[in-house]
């Protein structure tokens, strides 16, 4: 018999998990929504602004906001670099665009191996303290990331939808041929979702080394992570990522709870996999 | 590029590689040949005592050739467990070739990198072996690579004393003796160990007054914890413990508030972590000093052992009661000889040893000038020899331990648990102590070298 | 006429350039010590490995991130027929009394059921273009790895296990240098010689042109899942090799370490080419486990957050960007100016 207490569980602490999923697999998602770019280093920004806002608050004794924010904008600056010097000469590529931005994250994930070492590291906390919710305790930094997160979706969406660059976006990203047409810059738009999609990222690793540790195998799990999302949203399609990282979320915490932690990865992947053969284009992707 | 490949006729194509077939034999015949032709040569040039690269060796013998002795180091280089162990396998050669080295022989030093990967690791051991020359193993860590490594190990014939926590590599020596006997494990941390000393612990928390009657276990999903309980049930049988869940989780496992507010729920007093491969233990520490239930985390966690864990925690850790593997903590140094160690490795290194596996290299290395030496002076003609320094190692049984940086005795063969050259476990040999992080240090607080009490954690 | 000449001469170029570097492979034994033959025997069979993958992703296009999957398939496939005593006490009890047949025929099984895997995951994953297949088969390995932890008592978990010295390849390494380099030379021929044949200048028309092929009645579906199968096969059987020539198995055949290798050897090589992949993982392995290792990394102060794995990508990243086509095309490029 399940209890009042568990379902609780379930629910709050699948919520604020799936606030981090939506936050890191949204920035992946709009990016190669727009641009075609499977980004293989996104998890390697997500990993980058942890570390970068860590060292800035361990090194230089910088206020833990302060940090986070420095940490977003050099990983948002990094992003541009990249896309500059590495992935622009092969966007043409598919199969090298991939190859690149995986070689940048494993790059960046042996750097930070050998100046972190494989241990995790905690990044000190903005808030503090526990809330008890019916019967269940819930730590009030879960309950804030998961605040931030859908403050940041719709800051995103209000972006894409409102002011004139979310609008040249969006226009790119459906035509970029006749974006071009229209003179639009299209080099400087990708730049600039790239910029957006990185900065999503950032700050998704800090949130998610508040709650859990910075660790630099998580550059490789969160990009399995995302791409399972994306997978099941269907690519391209940031209400897919967003929804499907609600699922996944659930679905994580659920069997962790219900049947046991170390069939949560397992299930879930199992249960993308199945979607996928009933639905190779996911919950909301169209065909190319 | 297409037209090009349309160009080609089958049967030019089969022409060609027919050729390509025929000249490919002949060279790899021509090849193999030499190569066979070469073998009693590559023997008759093998350092004595070296074991040669043929898996049907003759009787190496001693010859006035020998000029230095070389130790070989194989570890994961880019991880603490690896450094420590070169850096204390080097510091140990300095100080034995400042004294004059082994049988006035000079030590050399080798490394490999395994890169905790066994094809790496294997070629590596090979190449220390075979090309360096080296007399002697020591090194390890990652029960999967040491596995693969024992394989060269058997056909070279060297010995090795290595670390790694499986209790299957005793097994093997307990089953294929005369392949396997060349190991030794100078690290203590057979995983069955660890329940003896969890046992304990449940003993010390129901001594003072906690509910160990009902325990939550968050363990690793891999081999080495389910022989930790198979060897924990009875005791916990014993004591009348009941195991309230028994959670597996896999590597990079970060989800534990749930678990905890689940175990806290169930008015479980004490969790148990037994884990290592997870690798998430400073996120479980800082979980849960920020539910700050009534919980107290008591068990065997591999990342709490890093003289870094305080730290990285943000000071989570405090009351965190773990069990120093390898036998020594740097606040309770259960020897003289390891005090000098600890003393002499920092002065060496800037920071004392990181990793418990340093302890066991710094011994191995003793304890291989020690058995050379025993053997010389017997009078066996050559002390080198695999064999004769795996039966000189034999000899320090229960009854006749060796005071190194800890006191080191081997299980002989055919012992009833399997464990077969693995470190005797106990109070005057080597435990895993039941230890605490306190103030950002780590202390001994129950056993023979107790050095601190048991605090609670601090919103208790 | 010329330009047809040209072809010819490039091509039987390739292959004397392969019949030379196997000569000269098959009398190396004869210089180098027992453990660089070992290694080189690995490199071998690295090859493979980099060729197979090369043949998906390079020949037909489809970027493969799972190609250890058929590696490790094949590996434990040979390895549990040769130890069925994995199987007692599991709910696979009955198969503990299999008598393990020759170890040559137990690699093979190997490759045909890796190649039986491929195609199951070709026929689910191929019916959408591009990016879906890239990102399904990088999840993919992480399902097989956990099923290794899941089934532990067959699979050995984290550790793996041992299949026995007596199941070794050969009895010594220059027996199993040989037997790696035959088998090395033997895949690439056959390789060769499917790329340059019918099916092989079908699929890569599919690459150059989808919707060309499709027009010309092609079913493109079905030849990449025919593409996979042969990719798979051949991982499996190097994978199942690659058990009996170092005598133990474990998961790390499944792991991304292994195949962000290939992809280092490929591309560095040059993807599709074939030769390209031979070259680079030539070099790259042996880059990687000797020349680095030995002479160079021993002599970076560890101050420095440097290490040969750093070096390698850095080295794929300006390959990637400066010459897409590889150090082959490069090659063949400047020989061509010259």
């Amino acid at each position: 018999m399940v209890s009042i207490n568990t379902v609780m569980i379930i629910l709050l602490y699948g919520a604020t998990f799936s606030g981090i999923l939506a936050l890191i697999s949204s920035g992946f998602t709009l990016i190669f929504g727009v641009s075609r770019i499977l980004n293989f280093a996104h998890g390697a920004f997500f990993m980058m602004g942890a570390y970068i806002g860590i060292y800035f608050v361990q090194q230089l004794n910088l206020d833990p906001i302060l940090s986070s924010l420095i940490s977003i904008i050099l990983v948002g600056i990094f992003s541009i670099a990249a896309y500059i010097t590495i992935i622009y000469p092969v966007i043409k590529n598919e199969v090298m665009t991939i190859i690149v931005t995986l070689a940048l994250a494993l790059l960046i994930e042996q750097v930070i191996l050998l100046t972190y070492g494989e241990f995790g590291l905690s990044y000190p906390r903005l808030v503090a303290g526990t809330l008890t919710i019916g019967d269940v305790v819930i730590p009030m930094v879960r309950l804030t990331i998961l605040a931030i997160s859908i403050l940041t979706i719709l800051g995103l969406w209000i972006f894409i939808d409102r002011t004139r660059i979310g609008k040249e976006i969006n226009a790119a990203s459906q035509d970029p041929e006749g974006a071009i047409l229209i003179g639009l810059n299209v080099n400087k738009i990708y730049a600039i979702t790239i910029f957006v999609s990185a900065v999503l990222a950032a700050l998704s690793g800090i949130l998610y080394s508040q709650m859990y540790a910075a660790n630099p195998f998580q550059i490789l799990n969160s990009l399995i992570l995302a791409f399972s999302i994306v997978i099941l949203g269907g690519l391209g399609s940031v209400k897919g990522s967003i929804i499907s990282s609600f699922i996944v979320g659930f679905i994580y915490i659920a069997v962790t709870t219900l049947i046991g932690a170390r069939w949560s990865e397992f299930i879930a992947l199992a249960i993308i996999i199945v979607i996928l053969i009933v639905k190779p284009t996911g919950l909301f992707g169209v065909e190319e | 590029m297409t037209e090009s490949e349309k160009q080609v006729s089958r049967r030019d194509f089969l022409k060609l590689a027919a050729a390509a077939g025929v000249a490919f034999v002949v060279g790899a015949g021509a090849g193999y040949y030499a190569g066979s032709q070469k073998k009693p040569e590559v023997i008759t040039k093998t350092v004595p005592g070296t074991p040669p690269t043929s898996p049907t060796p003759p009787p190496t013998s001693p010859t006035p050739t020998k000029s230095e002795v070389v130790i070989g180091v194989i570890a994961p280089m880019a991880t603490k467990q690896g450094m420590v162990q070169r850096n204390a396998a080097e510091l140990a050669i300095r100080e034995i070739n400042e004294a004059g080295g082994v049988l006035g022989m000079p030590v050399r030093l080798v490394w490999g990198d395994t890169k905790l990967n066994p094809d790496v690791a294997v070629s590596e051991f090979r190449r220390l072996v075979t090309v360096e020359k080296a007399d002697f193993m020591t090194g390890g860590f990652s029960s999967g690579i040491m596995n693969a490594m024992m394989e060269p190990m058997a056909e070279l014939k060297i010995p090795f004393l290595a670390d790694a926590s499986s209790p299957g590599h005793p097994a093997k020596v307990h089953e294929e003796y005369d392949k396997y006997k060349y190991w030794f494990r100078i690290t203590q941390n057979n995983g069955a160990t660890f329940a003896w000393d969890l046992a304990d612990m449940f003993d010390m928390l129901d001594e003072k007054g906690y509910d160990v009657s009902h325990i939550y276990i968050i363990r690793d999903e891999h081999i080495w914890t389910d022989a930790v309980m198979s060897y924990l049930q009875p005791e916990l049988d014993k004591r009348g413990i009941t195991v309230a869940k028994d959670v597996k989780v896999g590597r990079g496992y970060t989800e534990y508030e749930p678990l905890l507010v689940e175990a806290n729920d169930m008015g479980i007093q004490v969790v148990v972590p037994i884990l290592a491969i997870a690798g998430t233990g400073d996120v479980l520490a800082k979980q849960w000093a920020n539910l700050k239930l009534r919980l107290l985390l008591a068990g065997h966690d591999l990342a709490a052992l890093d003289l870094g864990f305080y730290e990285a925690t943000g000071g989570a850790a405090e009351g965190y009661i773990f069990l120093a593997d390898g036998g020594v903590v740097n606040t309770a140094p259960p020897t003289d000889m390891c005090k000098q160690f600890i003393q002499n490795y920092t002065a060496q290194y800037g920071h004392p040893p990181e990793a418990h596996q340093g302890f066991g290299a710094y011994d191995a290395v003793y304890l291989f000038k020690k058995v050379v030496e025993m053997a010389h002076d017997d009078g066996v003609e050559n002390p080198f020899d695999p064999d004769v320094v795996v039966q000189y190692l034999e000899k320090f049984n229960p009854d006749n331990p060796i005071n190194l940086t800890r006191t080191i005795a081997f299980y002989p063969p055919g012992d009833k648990n399997k464990f077969d050259h693995d470190l005797v476990w106990g109070d005057n040999y080597v435990r895993n102590w039941i230890s605490q992080w306190q103030n950002g240090k780590q202390y001994v607080i129950r056993g023979k070298i107790k050095n601190a009490d048991m605090i609670e954690p601090p919103w208790f | 006429m010329s330009k047809l000449r040209k072809y010819w001469n490039i091509d039987i170029g390739q292959l004397s350039y392969l019949i030379g570097f196997l000569l000269v492979m098959g009398v190396l034994p004869i210089f180098l010590p027992d453990t660089l033959l070992y290694i080189l025997g690995l490199t071998f069979i690295f090859i493979v490995f980099a060729v197979s993958w090369d043949f998906m992703t390079g020949l037909v296009g489809e970027v493969n991130l799972g190609h250890t999957i058929f590696i490790g398939v094949g590996g434990y496939v040979t390895a549990l027929l040769n130890v069925p005593t994995r199987f007692k006490n599991t709910f696979l009890d009955i198969l503990t009394n299999i008598p393990p047949p020759p170890i040559p025929i137990t690699i093979l099984l190997g490759g045909v059921i890796a190649a039986i895997t491929g195609i199951l995951i070709g026929l689910i994953t191929l019916r959408l273009r591009g990016w879906y297949f890239a990102l399904v088969t990088a999840i993919l390995p992480l399902l097989f790895i956990k099923a290794t932890y899941v089934l532990k008592d067959i699979f050995g978990g984290e550790e793996g296990f041992s299949v026995g010295l007596s199941k070794a390849l050969a009895p010594d390494t220059i027996g199993k240098y040989i037997i790696t380099l035959l088998f090395m030379a033997a895949s690439i021929l056959i390789l060769y010689g499917i790329k340059n044949s019918k099916l092989g200048l079908t699929l890569i028309a599919i690459r150059e042109d989808n919707t060309l092929a499709e027009a010309l009645g092609i079913n493109i579906y079905l030849y990449k899942v025919f593409a996979m199968g042969i990719s798979s096969f051949f991982a499996g059987v190097s994978g199942a090799l690659l058990v009996h020539y170092r005598v133990t198995i474990s998961p790390d055949l499944f792991d991304v370490p292994l195949m962000l290798l290939i992809i280092l050897a490929v591309v560095i090589g040059g993807l599709g080419t074939l030769i390209g992949p031979i070259i680079g993982g030539f070099l790259i392995y042996l880059l990687k486990y000797w020349v680095l290792k030995v002479y160079l990394i021993p002599y970076i102060p560890t101050t420095i957050p440097i290490n040969d794995d750093i070096i390698l990508y850095i080295l794929l990243i300006i390959i990637a960007v400066l010459m897409p086509h590889g150090i082959y095309e490069r090659l063949k490029r400047f020989y061509m100016a010259m």
